[in-house]
């Protein structure tokens, strides 16, 4: 009777394992990995202001392509981790 | 072990399946004679040993069973498994590269904006009469372009935790 528990347990070693089968996480766009550039300054002692605002619209121009490339990892994350959850 | 399994491997698995069904049989069929024979003139002698063989025979039968039922409920999800984890990285390649489309063109047409307004700077803006006057006749202060490009730089902190980031790599 003592001798069952250890019978029960060696006929129930045969149950156990794991799927030996791996998801792996998708490599990000090139784009997104790319570093944002660092914004213009203004050069020279004497500026016109006309140059000023052309240093002020490059610097916009990169700050949208930054935040684009922000707006770019957050889709991307989601998706792929709704595409990573959905194999059960 | 690994070496039994490896054996195990190479006979095929409806040949596998008649074998443990064989043993249970025999098994079964051991424990039977057993418990009968004892009524049997003569044979009645070998009764005592047929029952614990039985006994063993019809144990190792439903392990060995067990584990190939087992097996095969394992192998077939692991095939299920593998055929979603082949959709779904196929799903991501292709959300990876539509991500990339979007992006490369949403940058192109950034880039094209900023361009065309600094074309637009350099041939009306820089010719309106208002706008000659005051570049004649208010240069901009030093310290105004100096402030400017302080704000270009990120604070000194900021630049720290970039390096120990990249040390990191």
């Amino acid at each position: 009777m003592k001798l069952y528990p250890v019978v029960l347990v060696l006929l129930l070693t045969g149950c156990i394992g794991t799927a030996p089968v791996k998801q792996k996480w998708p490599e990000a766009p090139q784009t997104l990995t790319e570093k944002c550039e660092d914004l213009k300054k203004i050069e020279g002692d004497s500026v016109a202001i006309t140059e000023m605002l052309k240093v002020v619209i490059h610097n916009y121009t990169l700050y949208y392509e930054c935040s684009t490339k922000v707006e770019g990892w957050k889709e991307w994350y989601n998706e792929q981790k709704k595409i990573y959850e959905s194999v059960k | 072990m690994w070496q039994f399994q490896w054996m195990v491997g190479l006979i095929p698995d409806e040949m596998l399946s008649l074998i443990y069904w064989i043993i249970i049989a025999a098994g079964i069929t051991g424990l039977i004679a057993g418990w009968l024979g004892k009524w049997v003139p003569f044979y009645g002698k070998y009764a005592g040993v047929l029952k614990p063989i039985g006994i063993i025979l019809l144990a190792l039968g439903v392990w060995l069973r067990g584990g190939y039922d087992t097996e095969m409920a394992w192998r077939d999800k692991v095939n299920k498994l593998e055929e979603q984890v082949k959709v779904a990285e196929e799903k991501a390649n292709n959300k990876t590269v539509e991500i990339q489309k979007v992006i490369v063109e949403k940058t192109k047409v950034i880039r094209e904006k900023g361009k065309t307004q600094i074309q637009y700077v350099d041939r009306v803006v820089t010719q309106d009469k208002e706008v000659i006057k005051f570049i004649e006749n208010c240069p901009i202060p030093r310290v105004i372009i100096e402030e400017h490009n302080k704000a270009t730089i990120p604070p000194e902190s900021v630049k720290e935790l970039n390096k120990a980031a990249e040390s990191k790599k």
